[in-house]
Formats: C-alpha cells, sequence, structure tokens
C-alpha cells in the first residue's frame, strides 16, 4: 500500500438544499472541506446525476451521500457497497427529467462506465418540503457521515479489502 | 354492456402528474381526456407584487429542464415594457444559452425518454444493454448543452446569470473557445442521432394540424419573431390574446389554450420546422432530407426526427455565434422602469412560451401571464389521442395503452410546466 498506488477517487453529495433533509448531501461535502486528500475530487453539489455518471466513469471509486425515503428512523445511517448491494429501485422517479442515483448507476454498469468501487451513505430523512429547514436528527448525523465518508476514501485509495457493510 | 377498464397507475418518461381516460362505448372511441391533476402551482400569483428584477431568476422555478424559456420570456417582456432593446452581442449571448437549453432538453427526450418506446423497450436502462452508443451519445449531447448552461447562467439548473437588459457577467472569449470542440463533437453526435432515429418504425399517422410557432425575418426562431400559423395568423406576440384564449376544462388543473377560432393548434418542433424550413441552414435541410422529412411534417411520432435535427442546429448556431463572439463592454443594458405593460415570446423546446405583464411605475409586477407550450398542445394531445385510438379499440388493452403513452411522449409534455404523470384509464361500456 504505497501513495503511489493511491486510486481516483470521487465524492458526490446529492439533494437540494432548499428542500429540508433532502440537503444532508451538500451538507455532508461542506463539512469535508479541508478534510480529503488533495487529489480526491468533489463534485458540484448541484450536478446533474447524469452529468455526475459521465464524469465518474474516470474514477476508481465514487463515494455518494444522498437523502432517503424515511424508513425507521430519521438520521438513520445506511451504507451501501454496490459491489454487493443494489440500491432500491421500487418507487417510481419523482420527475422524468432527473434521474435518481440508482437508475444512474445502473444505467452507467449497462454502459461500462460504472468505476469499480461505488459506496453509498444513503441517510434515513422526515421532512423534504420546499422552503424547510433540515431536522435535527438529520443535521445530526452529518458528522457521522463525514467521519465515514473520510475513513472510506482513506479505504478506497489503498484498495483495502472491503469493509464488512453496516448500517 | 360489457365494461373494461385498464389502469395505469404510473406512465413513465412524462413529466408532471396527470392521467389519460379513454372512454370507449360499443366498440367505438367517445372521447380522449388527459386529465392533468398536479396541484396549480400559483406563478403568476407569486410574481405579483414583486420588482421586475427578480422576475428571472422567479420564473426560472417553474421548469428544472427548460428554465432559459422562461427566462428569455421574462426578460424580454421587461424590455418591451420599459422601451429597451437589447441587441448586439448579449443578444448573441441569448441565443447561445438558448442553444445550450435545446441540446440538453432535445436529447434527453430523443434518447432517454422517447426512444425506447419506437425500439420495444420499457426505458433506457434496458435499452442501453443494445444501443450503448446511442444512449452514450445523448448523455455526452445533454452534457454538452449543460455546460452551455453552466456557462453563461452560472449553473446548469435554475440559472442565476440572466437579468433584465442583459446578463449579470458576460464570458471572455477564451471561456468560450474551451466548449467549442466538445460542441464540434456534439454536432457529430447530433448528427448521427438523426440518422439513428430515422431508422425507427414510424405509425402510417398523420393529422392536419394548424402549426403556430414564431417566424422570425432570418433567424430559425429562439428569442423574436412574429406569432404565424400555417393558416391566416401572423401576428405581433402583444396581440396574442386576440386570437388565443384560455379555457378551464373540469378534467384538468392546467388552462387548455385554444384557437378563438378554430380551436386546438400545436405548438413545438413540428410547428416551428413547418413554419421555418427555410430558416434553417442548408446543412440541417440536406440532413433532413436524407432523413425522409419533407419541408412540413404532419406526422407526430417523426416528431423525434425534428427534435434530433433541431440539436444539429443548435449545435451549428452555438458554433457559429461563438466564432462570431466579441465580448461587449457591458454586461447589460440599463433599464428605468415605468408603468407599462409588456410582451414576450420564446420559442421553449416544446414551443411558444408567452408572457404578459403589468409593471408599476417603480418596476412592482402588478399582473403576470404565463402560457406554457404544454398548456397549449393539451388539447392537440387529446385530439392526437383520439385519433390513434380509435382505429384500435379493438385490440387488447395493453396495445392501446402502449401507442397512447407514446402518442402523448410525442409532444415531450411538462405537465409540471402546465399546471402547473400518468394514470392511463380506459372506459369500455
Amino acid at each position: 500500500m504505497t501513495e503511489a498506488a493511491a486510486r481516483r477517487v470521487l465524492v458526490a453529495g446529492l439533494g437540494n438544499p432548499d428542500r429540508g433533509d433532502d440537503g444532508i448531501g451538500p451538507l455532508v461535502i461542506k463539512k469535508l472541506a479541508g478534510l480529503l486528500p488533495a487529489d480526491v475530487a468533489v463534485a458540484p453539489a448541484n450536478a446533474d446525476v447524469l452529468t455526475l455518471m459521465l464524469e465518474w466513469a474516470d474514477f476508481d471509486a465514487v463515494i455518494c451521500v444522498d437523502a432517503a425515503a424515511p424508513l425507521t428512523t430519521a438520521g438513520r445511517i445506511h451504507r451501501f457497497n454496490l459491489a454487493t448491494d443494489d440500491l432500491p429501485r421500487d418507487r417510481p422517479p419523482a420527475s422524468s427529467h432527473a434521474v435518481s442515483l440508482a437508475d444512474a448507476i445502473k444505467l452507467s454498469r449497462v454502459l461500462r462506465q460504472a468505476p469499480r468501487d461505488i459506496i453509498v451513505f444513503a441517510v434515513e430523512g422526515a421532512s423534504f418540503a420546499a422552503g424547510s429547514a433540515m431536522g435535527p436528527d438529520v443535521a445530526g448525523a452529518a458528522a457521522d457521515v463525514v467521519g465515514r465518508v473520510v475513513a472510506e476514501v482513506i479505504r478506497l485509495r489503498q484498495n483495502f479489502n472491503d469493509l464488512a457493510a453496516d448500517t | 354492456m360489457a365494461t373494461r377498464t385498464i389502469r395505469v397507475d404510473y406512465l413513465a418518461r412524462v413529466e408532471g402528474e396527470g392521467a389519460l381516460d379513454l372512454h370507449i362505448s360499443d366498440g367505438h372511441l367517445v372521447k380522449a381526456a388527459l386529465s392533468i391533476f398536479e396541484p396549480p402551482r400559483f406563478f403568476e400569483a407569486l410574481l405579483r407584487g414583486r420588482n421586475y428584477t427578480e422576475t428571472p431568476d422567479i420564473v426560472a422555478r417553474i421548469c428544472g429542464i427548460c428554465p432559459i424559456a422562461y427566462q428569455m420570456s421574462a426578460v424580454h417582456a421587461i424590455e418591451d415594457a420599459f422601451g429597451v432593446t437589447v441587441g448586439g452581442q448579449l443578444r448573441a449571448l441569448r441565443r447561445l444559452i438558448y442553444c445550450g437549453e435545446w441540446i440538453e432538453s432535445h436529447a434527453l427526450h430523443v434518447v432517454m425518454l422517447h426512444a425506447p418506446d419506437f425500439l420495444g423497450y420499457p426505458d433506457a436502462i434496458a435499452m442501453a444493454g443494445d444501443h450503448s452508443d446511442a444512449v452514450r451519445n445523448g448523455l455526452a449531447l445533454k452534457k454538452t448543452g449543460n455546460e452551455l448552461l453552466r456557462l453563461l447562467g452560472g449553473r446548469e439548473i435554475h440559472p442565476v446569470n440572466v437579468r433584465p437588459g442583459g446578463f449579470y457577467r458576460v464570458p471572455q472569449r477564451s471561456e468560450l473557445a474551451q466548449i467549442t470542440e466538445n460542441l464540434k463533437a456534439a454536432r457529430d453526435q447530433a448528427i448521427g442521432l438523426v440518422r439513428w432515429v430515422a431508422t425507427f418504425p414510424f405509425p402510417d399517422f398523420e393529422r392536419d394540424y394548424e402549426f403556430v410557432a414564431l417566424r422570425h425575418t432570418d433567424e430559425y426562431p429562439f428569442n423574436e419573431g412574429r406569432i404565424v400559423s400555417n393558416r391566416d395568423i401572423d401576428i405581433d406576440i402583444a396581440d396574442y390574446e386576440s386570437e388565443f384564449e384560455e379555457r378551464h376544462v373540469a378534467h384538468s388543473t392546467a388552462l387548455h389554450s385554444l384557437l378563438k377560432r378554430r380551436g386546438a393548434y400545436l405548438v413545438g418542433p413540428l410547428a416551428r420546422y413547418a413554419l421555418n424550413f427555410d430558416r434553417l441552414p442548408a446543412t440541417v435541410r440536406a440532413l433532413a432530407a436524407e432523413a425522409g422529412l419533407a419541408a412540413i411534417c404532419k406526422n407526430p411520432f417523426r416528431s423525434i426526427i425534428v427534435r434530433a435535427l433541431e440539436i444539429v442546429f443548435a449545435c451549428e448556431e452555438a458554433l457559429r455565434l461563438i466564432a462570431d463572439y466579441e465580448p461587449p463592454k457591458e454586461a447589460s443594458v440599463p433599464i428605468e422602469p415605468r408603468a407599462a405593460f409588456g410582451f414576450g415570446c420564446t420559442e421553449a423546446p416544446r414551443g411558444i412560451c408567452w408572457h404578459r405583464y403589468g409593471f408599476a411605475a417603480d418596476g412592482t409586477i402588478q399582473t403576470a401571464r404565463i402560457v406554457p407550450p404544454t398548456s397549449q398542445n393539451q388539447p392537440s394531445i387529446e385530439a392526437d389521442l383520439e385519433a390513434v385510438a380509435a382505429p384500435m379499440v379493438s385490440k387488447a388493452d395493453d396495445v392501446i395503452r402502449s401507442r397512447c403513452e407514446q402518442s402523448i411522449r410525442n409532444y415531450d409534455p411538462c405537465i409540471s410546466c402546465s399546471t402547473h404523470f400518468l394514470k392511463l384509464t380506459v372506459h369500455r361500456t
């Protein structure tokens, strides 16, 4: 494991900061400032996922942070390693003009443009109302996500063996 | 009397929320109704009391895929009211940013939303396995369109750099030069797209539409022109309300726009193409001929070819504008508000987008009226559906459903814009 062997890693925070808990991705990106190695790329917070998908073909690994629909507890963090897990695609998209992360990953795999490693941190939200503030449970999870992303970047750059999937 | 009902809870690849009801009685189609139930968004009311300077940023929020159309119609209406003309390179930059919007919007629709209909796939992901090069090219086109929007608009979704009188910031030549190679590649990708979609199987179907579009003295229209039709309409945009009206219909939260004298009409690529064929560059006209299109196309399913041709045009136009670009000394021309009405009408990817505003002396918006293209096409969509479904009533519901969904997507409808998905129900009695 030498620095010369470092792999190209992209970190992307998806979501709309003007829609309550949906803003967790951009918030984590903001908090990651200064914490990542200089050669780790960070996608613009407002990137179109289809555009992002074309760009991540240039990377060995991608880490995405996104909000998730309510399932159990607001602020609960789920980690998906897409080498072994699938993102749920059972919900219809909210818009035909915007592609979901799950669909973008599936499409990039069909087109053979997907990085070898894709890790998704999905944070369960509660409120996604336009103009609303982020709830305390989700905002409170941001620091934990930041720490896990930093650890994940270190692992992926050095091509460590995969960590066990956890939630 | 037997009754059959087909229900589609979710029609994919159409923007917005709506439903289609087909009423079939004794083996005859009685009625096709496109029911839009998405809640109204009240943008016109939201604008009242706001300053004219806020308009471009508010109306951009009407649509995430065609914000430039709303921004351009708004700034033209504001400038019309306040007696300002924006010309030269600022006008050219407005055409250039519109090129970006047409490229990204058309590429998304042609490849990701509409092409799967013709090739028998449920979606673009399934299609990508067999047509990976076409999908890659479509995505690359969308990316290039987005790059233009980001460069001139500050960001690709809901751009923030458009203002009444021009822009907040104009690019240097070097910035535009950086995108030139991508645009040249995009032009080649778009030509390939035209040739690909021209091979699709098209239903033998035509209707005698009244096409309505802008027509400019010497340009394929984006921002300016008179409103014309293939019948007898040739009016200034300020006279729109003399020929067109919006009506409430019980089954839709979106207003239906109609010609006062003749009812349904069609806006968008087919109309623009038919009314402005002679304004297209010779290269694009030749490509149209190669794709099997005459100067007028009345088959709505072939609109996918016209959209692809318009991407080629937008790439060529963007390259021309960039080659001729000299940065203007000022990013905008000064504006002094006054009490007045103003009108704006520009060509959104889906057709003309008409705006009217009334301003107080200090520039406060007192009244606003916005007529998006999908509102204007709704009656025509319903007429298409009746004509498409009528000869098919004896076929299986799935066959009817599939063809009707494809017919709706011919329009690339943005229901969210017009109200502001689609259930399909077939009632058989």
